[in-house]
Order: structure tokens, then sequence, then C-alpha cells
């Protein structure tokens, strides 16, 4: 290798590889920006106010008149938004204790001990199993010995819970384990039990840092559409309702319950023009809601490391 | 959090009479804080390792009706019939008749087997990986070694998004703007020719003729979809004829098939791919690139030494990169098309395990649910298998570099 500098062969084949590399990176981040740009470009094109105000209208094809005026449009997916964010709702009841309690075991209580290592080790499988597995189990948990076969919201909040908590946890301990140990042997030194170390420091220390796992949870499970196929499916009605008779908000969960991405699949394979373009829109939100919550990881991020430093 | 809570703020005096208040207390409860909380600690660990055995034991009880019945065959064995198949029997190939003059049938049982699928799941992986890996290891290696200071947070927030957007955005960007590209024709649906027909990206989607069957004489068109050009160039060359039939006959292009689902899950892996990568390469001391460079290595030499150094890293960043691909469902069932076939043309559409699953699983019933069930116990045995190896190599990888 030596001398080679001033080899002309080397030095052809260094300056076709260095090329090679920028135009590969060039060309991936034209792909990435062409996908992007596709989404963003037809997405927001085909963005409507009925898409938030109003339930699929049953019609797969506007009625209109002569003048070409809609009479009667196919609906909007007002019930498939209020829908997911319940079921993320639901998941998240269920998913980010278990989770984080699991995380908080993993570094706190476990770190170098016998179970530490496989449970780690688990977590990060349960990461990789194909969230259509996860919709399987689902199914053959909760929908077809407990539901006898009815499509309902528990299965699915179940099944997205089940791909939330591995990530819930390793972050947590990832986390947690950024806090400086100074911190648990001053509580401790003050004669605080374990517990109350780490409810009164470790995790107030963490604080930002844990809300940024909760929401990369969030938005992994807030785009997953292979779990819900088989447990919550999808419905064109309005999964909740308000009266006067108690619990006064009804939620519809034992049938078959609206969400965003299942609908925003079958309008996509559907035939129909205009659902195909209400995919296009559902995708855009789904999108929206995914980066908002990137950025405001970004940002509890950020200063939950200031934090950490400044105390 | 409010600041009172933070460390820095809490005073020795009132962590002191806590911890007075829970020493008094201990005589009194069954169970007092400490206990409980490292009780349900403790619990929700033990939850977490039931998860992975629920998941297990649920698969494997669901699918033994299925294993019983086809054993090993279920592996090697392509035919997916849920329905029974009524022959007439046949003796010496002469159809055989009863005493009434009718004709003695034969009930075949509903037959299953996965060996289409899993074709359909290797195939369209590799596609995927002879995509990313070039494509995602020089990227890498750009971000690294050549990208300019202010284009790294920019490229590294693009790459981290993108690992983020839902793989259905993936499928309908596929369905919509691939799949008709690969095609050609007039496929494109209407409202999306305004998009086709921008400037920049009007040669993307360009779609000048209508045809049904493509004619290789045809070179008057400048473009006309992937497939379509392919054929023209390729299509009567002797060797390569073969891969634009099945069973003898040419294909109809329809942009939905094991090429493109290939394609997007070549796309979806790439930023997972680079990510990693990215990392891996980051992780390499700086002494052994200095090393290498004053000893007169040019740029590629001392690259093939960072690429070297961390190949186990890499090598489980394609590993992670090949699960994601192998488990994918919803941008390969949009564009895979769906046909359980096991084709040597890329052009063919085909179906995956996880396609096969989505498509099939709602209306299945008895031995086919079974069945299915027996394909996703497949899937999660291939996953932790991929699993398994890349977080093998990433630990071996830290203690040879602690």
């Amino acid at each position: 290798m030596a001398l080679s500098k001033f080899d002309i062969f080397s030095r052809t084949k260094s300056n076709v590889a260095w090329t090679l590399s920028v135009s590969f990176a060039a060309f991936i981040i034209f792909l990435l920006l062409l996908v992007t740009g596709y989404l963003l470009v037809l997405g927001a094109g085909s963005l409507s106010l009925e898409f938030f105000t109003e339930i699929p209208s049953g019609n797969v094809v506007a009625t209109r008149d002569a003048a070409g005026k809609v009479i009667e449009g196919i609906g909007g997916m007002k019930q498939a938004l209020i829908g997911t964010i319940i079921l993320i709702g639901m998941a998240s009841v269920v998913g980010v204790p278990l989770g984080m309690l699991a995380g908080i075991y993993l570094s706190e209580y476990e770190a170098g001990g016998w179970l530490a290592t496989p449970l780690r080790f688990i977590c990060d499988v349960l990461a990789g199993v194909p969230s259509i597995v996860v919709g399987i189990l689902g199914y053959e948990l909760l929908v077809r010995p407990v539901w006898m076969g009815t499509n309902n919201a528990w299965a699915g909040a179940a099944a997205l819970a089940f791909i939330m908590v591995p990530i819930i946890a390793r972050t947590t301990e990832e986390m947690l384990r950024l806090v400086p140990n100074s911190f648990r042997e001053a509580a401790i030194g003050l004669g605080a039990t374990k517990a109350q170390t780490i409810r009164q420091v470790v995790l107030p220390a963490a604080t930002g840092s844990l809300v940024t796992g909760v929401m990369l949870a969030i938005a992994r499970v807030a785009g997953e559409t292979a779990p819900l196929l088989f447990t919550a499916l999808n419905s064109k009605y309005t999964p909740i309702s308000l009266d006067a008779s108690f619990p006064f908000v009804h939620v519809a969960t034992n049938n078959a319950f609206p969400s965003l991405t299942v609908q925003i699949f079958n309008y996509a394979t559907s035939p129909y023009v205009e659902q195909n373009k209400q995919a296009w829109a559902g995708i855009i939100v789904l999108i929206a809601l995914i980066f908002v919550l990137n950025l405001a990881i970004r940002f509890a991020a950020s200063r939950s490391v200031g934090k950490t430093r400044t105390s | 959090m409010s600041e009172s809570t933070t460390p820095a703020s809490i005073s020795p005096a009132d962590a002191t009479s806590a911890a007075f208040e829970s020493l008094h207390q201990r005589g009194n409860r069954l169970l007092n804080g400490d206990q409980a909380m490292a009780m349900l600690c403790r619990l929700a660990a033990i939850s977490v390792l039931l998860m992975l055995g629920a998941l297990c034991w649920v698969l494997l009880q669901a699918s033994m009706p299925s294993i019983r019945q086809f054993g090993l065959r279920f592996l090697y064995t392509s035919e997916w019939r849920a329905n029974e198949l009524e022959v007439p029997r046949r003796v010496d190939g002469k159809i055989q008749f009863d005493a009434d003059g009718e004709m003695i049938v034969d009930v075949k049982p509903a037959v299953f087997g996965a060996a289409t699928v899993i074709w359909g799941t290797a195939v369209s992986s590799a596609i995927a990986l002879v995509i990313a890996i070039p494509l995602s290891l020089g990227a890498a290696l750009f971000l690294v070694r050549i990208a300019p200071n202010w284009l790294r947070p920019f490229a590294s927030f693009l790459i981290e998004f993108l690992a983020a957007v839902p793989s259905i955005a993936y499928g309908i960007w596929g369905l919509f703007v691939l799949a008709p590209f690969l095609q050609g024709g007039s496929m494109l649906p209407g409202w999306l020719q305004w998009a086709g027909n921008a400037p920049v990206l009007k040669w993307l989607t360009y779609s000048g003729v209508n045809y049904e069957t493509p004619d290789p004489a045809d070179t008057a068109v400048f473009f006309r979809g992937v497939e379509p050009m392919l054929y023209a160039v390729f299509g009567n060359v002797p060797g390569l004829a073969q891969f634009f039939q099945v069973d003898g006959s040419s294909i109809a292009f329809t942009g939905r098939d094991m090429l493109a689902g290939g394609l997007i899950l070549g796309v979806m892996i790439l930023p997972i791919i680079t990510a990693i990568s990215r990392d891996v390469l980051n992780a390499v001391p700086r002494a052994q690139i200095e090393g290498s460079l004053a000893l007169g290595a040019t740029w590629w030499q001392s690259s093939k030494q960072m690429l070297a150094y961390s190949r186990a890293g890499l090598f489980s960043a394609v590993m992670l990169g090949l699960a994601r691909a192998a488990g994918e469902t919803m941008a390969v069932t949009m564009v895979i098309g769906n046909v359980n076939q096991i084709a040597m043309s890329p052009f063919a559409p085909a179906q995956t395990m996880s396609s096969l699953l989505a498509n099939q699983f709602n209306e299945a019933s008895d031995i086919q649910r079974s069945a299915l069930t027996e394909v996703a116990l497949i899937l999660l045995v291939m996953s932790l298998l991929f699993n398994v190896v890349a977080r093998y190599l990433v630990v071996g990888k830290n203690t040879q570099s602690a």
C-alpha cells in the first residue's frame, strides 16, 4: 500500500470509488426527495374539508348535477381519524407503563443480573417481529376466542401495545442509564429508599428523554396497518358518541373499529379514483402527524440534554 | 415537570423525613412502597418475557393442525388450494363410471404448501438487498468521509424521517408512481397525469402510447415504462427471452410484480441500512484511517480499511435491513401482484409470506387459517433468526473493539 498515491491505477480507482460514493448518496437523497415530494404534492392536492368533517357516505363515486357540481360526495375519514386516536390512546394506556416499568427494571434493578441480558435481547427481538405476525397473535388471542370472531378495538389496541412495549422498554433503559450515578448515590446517601430514588430523582432527571421514547413508539404504531387488519379492521361509523346515559361517552369498542391506516389501504387498493385520492389525503395527514411527533421528539430530546447538564 | 422535582432542588431535610416516614410505615403495611415498586417492575419485566412466549406458543398452537397434516411437505410443495377438488377417477387413463352411468369422482382435500411464498419472500428480499447494499454503503461512506458539515444534519434528518415513514405510504407511492413507471402505457390514473406532466417529473412518468401487448419493434417512443423498454432491448436475446415469459407465454406487463416488490422493499430499507452503517463507520477509530492515509493510501484504500474494520457492524446493518424486508407487509402487498406462483421472471406477479397473510387471513377458516398461521410462524422464526444473527454480530463487534 505504501507509496501507492503515485500509482496511477490506484488513484484512478480511488477517484472512481469516490465519485460513486457521492453519486450514490445523491441518488438516495434524490430518491427519498422524490418519494416525499410525490407524497406531499399529491397528498396535499387531494386534501379537502370533507376529509376531516365527514364519515364515508357509502357512495364510491360522487353524484353530480348537470353542471358537474357535486351533490353528494364520497364523504371523508373523520371516523378513521377519531378511531386511530382512540386506538393509540388505548394502546398507550397499557403499553407505556408496562414498557417503562420493564425499562426501569432493566436499568435500576437488574442492570447486570442474570435476567438482564436475556430480557434486553428479547426486547430487541420483539421489536423486530414483523407486525403482521403480531396481528395474527391479536386475532388468535382476542378476536377468535374472546369475541367469537368479531373484530374489536381491544384486540387492535393490544396488538399496538405489543409493538410499543419493547420499544419503550429499551429507550427507557437507555435514557435512565444516561442519568449520572452520582444522582442515585446522593439520594441514597440522604436516606431515600430505592423507590423514592427512582421516583423522585432518576425519573424526573430523565423526563424529557422518556417522553422521547414514548413519542417514538407512538409514531411507530400510528403508521401500523398490518396488525390492525385482523384485529380492529375498519368501520365507516364514528366510534364515539355522547348522550345522557351513563357513562355519557360511549365508545363502540366491541365491534370492528375505524382506523386511518386500514382505511387508507382499502381506499388505495380500490378501483375508484375518488377513493384513491382520499387515500393520498389520508397518507399526508398520517405523515404530518408523524412529522410533528418527530419534531417534538427532537425538541424534547434537546431540552432534556440541556437539563441533565445544567442540573 | 415542575422545577421542584429536579434533583438539584431536593432539600436534604425533605429526603430524610421522607425516608423516616417510610421507615415508620414499614412495619404496618403488608407491602411498603419500596417493595411494591420493585414488584411492579419485576412483573413488567416478566410480562415482556411472557409476550415472546405467548407469541411463539399461540402461533405454534394455532398452526398445529396444519403442521400435523402437511408436515415438512409444507415447506417445499407449492400447491395452495383452499377448496376441495373433484377429479374423475381414472384407471389406465379411462374415466370410470358406476352402475347408473354416473362418473366416479374422487374428492381431493384442500392442500397447502408454502414454497411459492417462501420463494417470493426470498427473491423480493434479495432484489431489495442487491439494490440497497451498494447504494447505502456508498451513501454511508459519503456521510462519514465526504459530506460537508452543513449537509450532515439535513441528510441525517431526511434519512431518519424516511425510516419513520409508515410502510403504507411507500405502498401508495409504489402503487401509483412506481408501478406505472415500470409498466408505462396508460395505466397512470388521469388525475395523476398532471403530476406526471410537470416538467421535472415528465420524463419519469411519460406515457405516450397506449398498448396492450408490447411490441419490441416499436422504438419510436422515447420512454414507455421500464419493463417494455427492457423487453424491447432484451426480449429477443436467446438466453434472456425466458425472463419475459411465464410457462412459455409472454407476460402482459402490469408493473405490479416481483420487480416492483423488490424495488419498493429496496427503497424502504435504504434509510435503515444507511443510518446504521453510518453509525458503524463513524465508530471506526480515527487512528485507523489516519494511519493508512499516512502510509500513502488513496481515499478508496483507506475506505476499504474502514469497511473491513467494521465489517461485522455492516453485516448486522444488512441483516436488520433483511429482517425488515422479509417481514414487510403493506407496501409489498400493494405492488407485488399477489399471484401464488414460482416464476423465473421478475416481471411476473408473485406473492410473499406477509402479503399472503394480508390477502387471505380474514377470509380463511379451519385448515386454511391454520396453514396461514404456519406461514406466520415461519415468518416469525425467520425474523428471530435474522435478528439473533444481527445482534450477535453487533455484540461480537463491541467486545472486539473494547
